[in-house]
């Protein structure tokens, strides 16, 4: 099945970005397809390649690895310019693009899981 | 065409959810999406008459949802026990909309194929 995420909540305050994570994980695990995984509001801060948590899960790094592995990670462009993340300070896999993507995943997917507050 | 449902849960100012979920549509609509859009607990206050958000140096939202129809997005539905809750009735809207009750709500929100809540 094809799956698209949407992500509303950054890093650390809520756990909306791990269980997108874990949830991006499982699916694929089971031979799912994300199509997409959209980085919107403060999610944008999951982008930020200077996440550096002392002993902690470093969760730019585990969005970065999806992207890596080929799942399209896209951090939305208007919201990273009101939050100051610039794309030199993006990691290295995830992409900035607009609201196009999420019409693009929401229309080739088969169910679509938005994880927010 | 892919039908998506946009429910607003949240008070207009306070957070930004309902701001971006009226970005979302926005943006999205123009790639041949089907979108109702679903006002729901204290996201009726959106479609509030007289909004002035000014003090808090933002735009008033509720005058940019009538302006969706330019994007073809003309399904709205307002949760008929969420109005009542907060002492409102369709005339303090700024647009005409379809009021329902929660069996409807849950009647669209099966029907569209995917559900963005914010």
């Amino acid at each position: 099945m094809k799956m698209g995420i949407l992500v509303l909540e950054g890093p650390y305050q809520h756990q909306a970005a791990d269980s997108a994570y874990h949830f991006a994980v499982a699916a694929k695990a089971r031979g799912h397809q994300i199509v997409g995984i959209f980085l919107y509001t403060d999610a944008v801060n999951n982008a930020n390649r200077f996440i550096d948590p002392p002993g902690e899960r470093n969760i730019a790094k585990r969005f970065d690895d999806l992207a890596a592995q080929g799942i399209p990670v896209v951090a939305c462009t208007a919201c990273a310019k009101f939050r100051g993340m610039r794309p030199d300070l993006k990691t290295e896999h995830v992409r900035l693009s607009g609201l196009g993507s999420l019409a693009q995943y929401l229309r080739d997917a088969d169910r679509f899981v938005t994880f927010g507050d | 065409m892919n039908s998506v449902a946009v429910v607003m849960r949240k008070a207009p100012y306070g957070s930004v959810y309902t701001a971006e979920g009226y970005r979302t549509i926005v943006g999205v609509a123009v790639f041949e999406l089907d979108i109702s859009v679903l006002f729901i607990d204290d996201g009726v206050y959106a479609l509030a008459r007289g909004q002035d958000p000014s003090k808090l140096d933002m735009k008033p939202l509720g005058d940019g949802f009538p302006a969706l129809a330019e994007f073809g997005v003309t399904k709205f539905f307002v949760h008929d026990e969420s109005l009542a809750e907060r002492g409102l009735t369709a005339k303090d809207l700024v647009m005409d909309v379809e009021i329902v009750d929660s069996a409807r709500i849950a009647q669209i929100l099966e029907a569209a194929g995917k559900v963005l809540p914010f």
